[in-house]
């Protein structure tokens, strides 16, 4: 947990023990057989986004015929023109999904880093029961809830609507920020906030004038987690919403399928563009999103 | 702390005198976690409550409910002739067989992968970046993708296996029945991986190297290093990493749900995709409440194991 905003410690020492050292030339079997498998690992891992993306980008005539071929023959941007024209309901969802993302990440972070704060620094009654529930709520699986809070909704007028499922949201995400920003505010020195606390500082100013900026780099990495496990949830998004103009795009993507109609050329384009935002996070935030997810944090 | 404290007392005995019970900084510690109790109370103690309370009824969406008792349960569990019994059995069955192969698969895989990058290899932080890829892919996107490899028609997997001769006409790899869940397992395997290769790797990294220097000198080879120093010192990252991914797996609904959809002949309808089909499509909410929670004693073990473990190392 501490270490959710520091790059990984690089593993390589200068020695050359058997468990770093097992792929090296000196053991010919080991090499052969290690790099071979990283290459099929490789390709194992790259060939499903690969075809994806590859499928994305060709024209039917191409995607249709009898022969396959690795790369595309012909190239074209229809299926993406066509997926986000007006006539589709993609960008709308997309839009959705961005909404609920952000708004639910936004509680979450500012709800989140109150208790975390609380939970990590103040003396009160029900501290440590408080700290036990919020780990039961974010690992209790969704499956256990979606039928009552479908209910719920249904009796708040909250079904087909994107705060009804923002709320829903913070169910997993309000647990899971609060729990990895007290592993961080623990980490935090006590010093700098004593020093405050003897020149007159109130507790709140603690909070919003040192613990906050100090703590910028885990939020960011928080944030970046909340919103991509928003981003990504199927459940709830499934249940709660109905209406074609109100689902995410994750929902929105396995309607088409529902669908009697395979268009795979716009389906995987649109899935392309779904993939976008996480993808783009994990390669420009690698370091500090890899660190962080070793702390055992996030759901696969 | 000492510093804190004394300033604090003073705090203390002019605020705090009338509720000293309540702990020291009870006034500021409630207002600041006040919101999350509160989210956690009406959004996931009321709906879990409230889901134990529909599963001791007879009801259905829109319908007024009739209180039966444990009559749910009993009739899932214990009516060998209804419908609904036979579906849940199976469902054990396959999220069973569905979870433990997922597991087998991640961690075999996982663990190789994870020796690999740990391991003096050329362009380390690119094949670790690669490697870890379908971690940032949207479950419900690589679903997608998997669903249109393992098509019939002008999917890439039988048109190459046509095109090399090995099969003549195409594998129905998500409608036979035969096949199709370990299909689904394929796919679930592949995005899951990363997450096990990630925590064995941040483990692997953890034990000290004097170990192995100290088997080196006893004259160990590389495999039994790995046998004797490796495994051994990775059993808790494993059990963990085990643990976290059986909730996760079994509880994933989007894979099945996008692959198979519970089909052919139920083979691969997992606990979720049957709550899902009783509750929501069937409007049955009793039933649909209830499978579910027939499997909360299941996850209630693994989630005390693993609480325990997560406040040991956190406070």
């Amino acid at each position: 947990m501490a270490e959710i905003a520091h790059p990984a410690r690089p593993a390589i020492s200068g020695r050359s023990t058997p468990v770093v050292g097992w792929l090296s030339r000196k053991n010919r079997g080991y090499y052969l057989v290690g790099y071979l498998l990283l290459l099929v690992l490789a390709l194992w891992t790259v060939f499903p986004f690969y075809w994806q993306l590859a499928t994305s980008l060709r024209s039917d005539v191409d995607l249709y015929s009898s022969s396959v071929t690795l790369f595309p023959q012909a190239f074209t941007l229809e299926h993406y023109g066509k997926i986000l024209s007006a006539s589709s309901t993609f960008s709308t969802q997309l839009k959705n999904s961005v909404i609920v993302s952000a708004a639910t990440t936004i509680v979450a972070i500012v709800f989140g880093s109150m208790a975390g704060y609380a939970l990590t620094r103040l003396r009160f009654f029900g501290r440590a029961a408080l700290a036990r529930t919020l780990i039961y709520a974010y690992l209790a699986p969704g499956t256990m809830l979606f039928i009552p809070l479908f209910v719920m909704m249904s009796s708040l007028g909250l079904r087909d609507n994107l705060f009804g499922l923002t709320l829903a949201y913070l169910t997993f995400t309000v647990p899971f920020a609060t729990w990895m920003l007290m592993g961080y505010f623990r980490t935090l020195p006590v010093e700098l906030e004593e020093a405050a606390m003897v020149d007159g500082a109130s507790r709140w100013t603690i909070l919003w004038r040192i613990v906050m900026p100090l703590s910028a780099p885990a939020i960011v990495v928080v944030a970046v987690f909340a919103f991509t496990l928003s981003w990504n949830e199927f459940l709830y998004a499934l249940v709660l919403v109905q209406a074609q103009d109100k689902m995410t795009a994750a929902v929105g993507l396995a309607a088409y399928v529902i669908g009697d109609q395979y268009y795979w050329g716009q389906m995987m384009a649109a899935a392309t563009i779904m993939s976008l935002p996480p993808l783009l996070l994990y390669l420009f935030g690698q370091r500090w999103v890899i660190a962080g997810w070793t702390a055992g944090a996030v759901k696969s | 702390m000492s510093v804190l404290q004394t300033s604090e007392r003073a705090r203390v005995a002019a605020v705090g005198r009338a509720l000293p019970r309540l702990g020291r900084d009870w006034r500021l510690g409630y207002t600041l976690t006040l919101p999350v109790v509160v989210i956690i109370l009406a959004l996931i103690a009321y709906p879990f409550a409230y889901s134990v309370w529909l599963s001791l009824q007879d009801i259905k969406v829109g319908g007024q409910g009739t209180f039966v008792g444990l009559g749910n349960y009993a009739k899932i569990l214990f009516d060998r002739n209804s419908q609904i019994s036979g579906d849940f059995y199976n469902s054990v069955f396959v999220s069973f067989v569905y979870t433990g192969g997922a597991l087998l698969g991640k961690f075999i895989i996982g663990m190789v992968s994870a020796l690999i990058l740990n391991a003096h290899i050329r362009a380390r932080s690119f094949w670790r970046a690669l490697l870890f890829l379908p971690w940032a892919i949207p479950g419900i996107v690589s679903a997608f993708s998997w669903k249109w490899i393992y098509n019939d028609v002008n999917g890439v997997l039988n048109t190459l296996l046509q095109n090399l001769g090995i099969i003549q006409s195409p594998i129905l790899f998500l409608a036979d029945p035969n096949l199709a869940l370990w299909s689904v397992l394929l796919a679930v395997i592949w995005q899951g991986t990363p997450f096990w290769t990630m925590t064995f790797l941040a483990g692997l990294q953890a034990i000290p190297d004097e170990l192995y220097e100290a088997a080196q000198i006893d004259g160990a080879s590389t495999a039994q290093s790995f046998w004797y120093i490796t495994l051994p010192n990775m059993a808790t990252v494993i059990v963990v990493t085990a643990m976290l991914s059986a909730i996760w797996t079994s509880n994933a609904i989007q894979y099945v749900y996008i692959l198979t959809n519970g089909g052919p002949a139920n083979v691969t309808e997992t606990f979720p995709i049957l709550a899902y089909n009783y509750g929501v499509r069937s409007y049955d909410l009793g039933i649909g409440s209830t499978i579910p929670l027939i499997f909360l004693p299941v996850f209630a073990v693994l989630i005390y194991f693993l609480t325990r473990r997560m406040l040991r190392q956190g406070v």
